[in-house]
């Protein structure tokens, strides 16, 4: 069997004396969309968090490609191929939507390939190039989300995380970008969603993890995991 | 005396203002400190440009961008190690830090240098036009000033660096997942601060004799300017700078130079009940 992409072991973590990751052990394929899914508080976001070094673990490793991950920083974790699309979008106000998406390059050098991959987040999301000497925050909720995952893309990430991708937005604009970051990832890169939807989730991912109280409750292919009584039950509503 | 000659004069000090405060706002605005080192920093640059001036004889305008430069490291080194350990604190804590640093550096200053006030003179005469009377060292000054300003300004809006700090101001953590490291961002931003400081220490030493006890007065405009321009914005300090030179000139002709610096205040008093984001603000940023 071989390795997997990114493989998370027995993590702990929390905040001060809380803890809410008890022991998150996890693999994502390489090329593949997952999807972390979960209600409110589950620990979804902290995962997220702990993975990109913004909150330290006190167990567990994670490993990119054999690449120990934990104890590094967060920049460390972005040289190292993971982006971050956080909750709520989080772009910066006051600045065009041309200087976030520069920001997302801010590690790297190589001037020429940053022109092309700006070019290809404008080729994904045309909306945002009209935009482009805009202030970033006085977007719609919905291009703002094209923003800040253009601005994801912009690291040249080898894993793109993604939380909450459906917050906040019309139903229609979530299958559009469901569509979108599926040619993402056709072009080669693996993603990682969280969704508290999910729906949605299980439309666009392949394989999905259930959270609940800071545990993996369930994992399994999203059609599997679509048909469980249980899952539809909990969180479907169906 | 003739209108047109006191708006000039108001110019010119405008523009000296504007370089004070412009790293005092940033400061203020990226930190969130109130940095009681400031009148300090423009002290210093205009003392160690008046000794390199007086041993080596080299010109002021060349010793100007070396004192910057150290005055930047000095600036790096102080958050790097020191006040990036509390920048998080409230308010009051960092506040409290630069004014403990601020009693180090004065009282090293007057003990090394002495309170003699001390001026570089350039005798480059004056220059008359019509009624209109002006001391070419003031207008090389205000040109310096004004330089200077445009520089940060570009630095700010259309270099990487400038990029990173708006985004650790708007958002520390979104800022840290681009990979920016916001201490060394911090410490660059308050470096920057004691640069423009000084910068403007330099130019001052050229057109007026400066000492320590001057610190003070100088932290205070600082202070009236970002109230009265608004935080954290170049715009904001130029237009501050400007404003307060322009008042305190002709207050200073009108009512008598004594009265002028206190119409500076009472304005600024004013500013706060009716538009506390001053002039250039952004809401949210008071």
């Amino acid at each position: 069997m071989p390795e997997a992409f990114l493989e998370i072991n027995g993590i702990q973590a929390g905040y001060g004396d809380v803890r809410v990751l008890w022991d998150i052990s996890l693999s994502v394929k390489k090329g593949e969309i997952a999807c972390i899914v979960g209600s409110n508080g589950a620990g979804k976001t902290t995962l997220l968090n702990t993975i990109s070094g913004i909150v330290k673990p006190t167990a567990g490793s994670i490993k990119l490609e054999g690449q120990e991950l934990v104890g590094c920083l967060p920049d460390a974790v972005l040289k190292a191929g993971i982006a971050h699309v956080p909750e709520g979008r989080r772009l910066f106000k006051g600045l065009s939507v041309q200087d976030n998406l520069m920001l997302g390059a801010y590690l790297r050098d190589d001037r020429e390939a940053i022109r092309e991959d700006l070019s290809f987040v404008y080729d994904l999301f045309p909306i945002l190039k009209e935009r482009s000497t805009q202030d970033a925050t006085t977007m719609s909720g919905g291009e703002q989300q094209m923003c800040a995952i253009g601005r994801g893309i912009m690291s040249k990430p080898r894993l793109l995380m993604i939380d909450e991708l459906s917050l906040g937005l019309a139903p229609r604009l979530v299958d559009r970008l469901g569509d979108t970051l599926l040619e993402i990832n056709k072009s080669g890169l693996t993603i990682l969603l969280v969704e508290q939807d999910v729906m949605t989730a299980f439309e666009i991912a392949e394989r999905a993890f259930v959270i609940e109280t800071g545990h993996v409750s369930i994992s399994g292919t999203t059609a599997a995991l679509g048909n469980d009584p249980k899952i539809k039950e909990a969180y479907m509503g169906i | 005396m003739d209108i047109l000659q006191i708006l000039l004069n108001g110019i010119v000090l405008g523009s000296l203002y504007a370089c004070i405060a412009i790293g005092f706002s940033l400061v203020w605005g990226v930190l969130n400190i109130i940095n009681m080192l400031h009148g300090s920093f423009i002290i210093l640059g205009g003392y160690l440009t008046f000794f390199a001036w007086q041993y080596s004889g080299m010109n002021p305008v060349v010793i100007l961008p070396i004192i910057a430069i150290i005055l930047f490291g000095l600036g790096y080194g102080l958050q790097y190690f020191f006040i990036n350990k509390v920048v998080m604190a409230p308010v009051l804590t960092t506040l409290t830090l630069t004014f403990g640093l601020d009693m180090i550096l004065y009282n090293l200053m007057t003990v090394l240098f002495t309170a003699t006030p001390r001026r570089v003179t350039l005798d480059l005469g004056t220059l008359s036009v019509g009624d209109l009377y002006l001391p070419i060292d003031r207008l090389l000054g205000m040109g310096l000033a004004l330089l200077l300003t445009a520089i940060l300004f570009l630095v700010m809006r259309a270099s990487k660096i400038g990029r990173a700090i708006v985004a650790v101001r708007m958002d520390r953590q979104a800022a840290t997942l681009m990979g920016i490291r916001v201490n060394h961002v911090y410490a660059i931003t308050f470096g920057i601060g004691a640069l423009m400081a000084g910068a403007a220490g330099a130019i001052f030493s050229m057109v007026f004799p400066i000492t320590t006890n001057l610190t003070g007065t100088f932290l205070g405009k600082a202070f009236v300017i970002c109230v009265i321009g608004g935080l954290g914005s170049v715009p904001g300090a130029l237009i501050g700078g400007i404003a307060l030179g322009m008042i305190e000139s002709i207050a200073g002709y009108t009512i008598g130079p004594q009265n002028a610096t206190t119409v500076g205040f009472v304005l600024m008093l004013i500013l706060l009940v009716v538009r506390p984001t001053g002039i250039a603000g952004v809401k949210g940023y008071e």
